[in-house]
């Protein structure tokens, strides 16, 4: 069962707070999560995984600083094990399988794929805080519908019919249609 | 290693972290920097002898609250870019206000002064060391801001370096002030501004290689 974003970012204020045991509860939760979002984008390549995952793991805990009490906690992993994958594809030249649009931008280029995602999340904020969350979760976090249901509580029709009302307010306003 | 190795030997080291530490570690670099370029600018330039003077003039406080408040804004941009996960920069816009009055200050310099003198006005006694001494200045804060970031984690490397380095320029140039003796508006909107934006754009150049993690 994966940890919730509450309780996630409960062990990382403890651990910032200097409280070792929370923080060695934080890393072996954060274990799980990264597996499946660097397997999701590196098919098989197990061994790079977990070369991945513990690379991350160094990260998040040599970056603690970086992480602001006030925002997301999982929005802040993600970033760093982003980055930890656009460093790992460029350091090794590696040919990863492309499976969707956001692994085309990192490895053509990650500054665009992060500016891509700047405006995913403007375009997000003009949705209902459900319809966005389950968007970046199933669609941007990779997040299966079944995790992300579990994750907020819901049922999975319920976020399945959320992300399928949101893409389609979100087309209506690139087409440039008011909702 | 195995990754349960790795954390039990990770969550040996758990100092606290107090809020705030982020800005105190830019903070921190930034200052030692700019106390390089302070001592540069007395020991080597020299003050210049009329500062107290000056301070009772509108063109050192014109130049001061320009650079100065480039200086604030480019910071706050810097620690945005300083966490993996920025939030939006839109408030960089912000920018353009103080070079937005001091081009207003210099139309209305111009207008009171006979076009013949505008030439001597626009380059002053010292456009063609001003930029390069300004992008000299930079190189200190611009260093100390290199150290800050190695504790720090940016995920937009080019744009960090551009404005760690529009930081630094801009500081630089703030301290530069009290050795430059010019007066004109349109002498620091073009020279002082040709400095800062060198040492944005080499920080753009060099963020790539030198802020990784």
């Amino acid at each position: 069962m994966q940890a919730s974003e509450a309780q996630l970012k409960a062990w990382m204020i403890a651990g910032l707070e200097g409280d070792s045991a929370a923080h060695e509860v934080l890393l072996r939760a954060l274990v799980p999560l990264l597996t499946s979002f660097y397997r999701r984008r590196m098919r098989d390549a197990d061994s790079d995984v977990e070369d991945l995952v513990q690379e991350t793991l160094i990260s998040v805990h040599g970056k603690r600083a970086t992480y602001d009490r006030d925002r997301p906690f999982t929005a802040w992993l993600y970033a760093i094990a982003r980055y930890r994958l656009i460093d790992h594809v460029r350091r090794r030249r590696l040919s990863v399988p492309i499976e969707d649009v956001e692994t085309i931008l990192m490895t053509e280029g990650f500054e665009e794929a992060l500016s891509a995602r700047m405006d995913v999340d403007a375009l997000l904020s003009t949705l209902s805080p459900k319809q966005a969350r389950a968007i970046r979760e199933t669609q941007v976090e990779g997040l299966s519908i079944a995790e992300a249901a579990e994750k907020a509580g819901l049922g999975e029709s319920d976020v399945k019919v959320s992300v399928h009302r949101g893409l389609k307010a979100l087309a209506a306003r690139l087409r440039g249609e008011r909702p | 290693m195995n990754t349960d190795d790795l954390i039990r030997s990770l969550s040996r080291d758990v100092p606290r972290v107090p809020r705030g530490a982020l800005g105190r570690r830019i903070a921190l670099g930034m200052v030692a920097g700019a106390l390089v370029t302070a001592l540069l600018v007395a020991g080597v330039l020299g003050i210049r002898p009329d500062l107290h003077a000056a301070m009772h003039g509108f063109s050192f406080w014109m130049k001061w609250i320009y650079t100065a408040s480039l200086g604030v804004g480019s910071v706050m941009a810097v620690l945005r870019l300083a966490r993996p996960n920025p939030q939006s920069l839109r408030g960089l816009w912000w920018l353009s206000v103080p070079v937005l009055l001091l081009a207003g200050i210099g139309i209305g310099e111009l207008a009171y002064t006979p076009s013949r003198d505008w030439l001597a006005m626009w380059l002053g006694a010292s456009w063609k060391v001003c930029p390069w001494l300004v992008l000299t200045l930079a190189m200190p804060i611009f260093i100390g801001l290199l150290w800050s970031f190695r504790r720090l984690a940016p995920t937009r490397l080019r744009e960090a370096g551009a404005v760690a380095g529009l930081a630094a320029g801009a500081w630089a140039a703030t301290i530069y002030c009290l050795h430059c003796p010019e007066v004109s508006a349109i002498f620091v909107l073009t020279w002082y501004s040709l400095g800062i934006l060198l040492a944005a754009g080499i920080g753009a150049l060099l963020g790539p290689k030198l802020m990784r993690w």
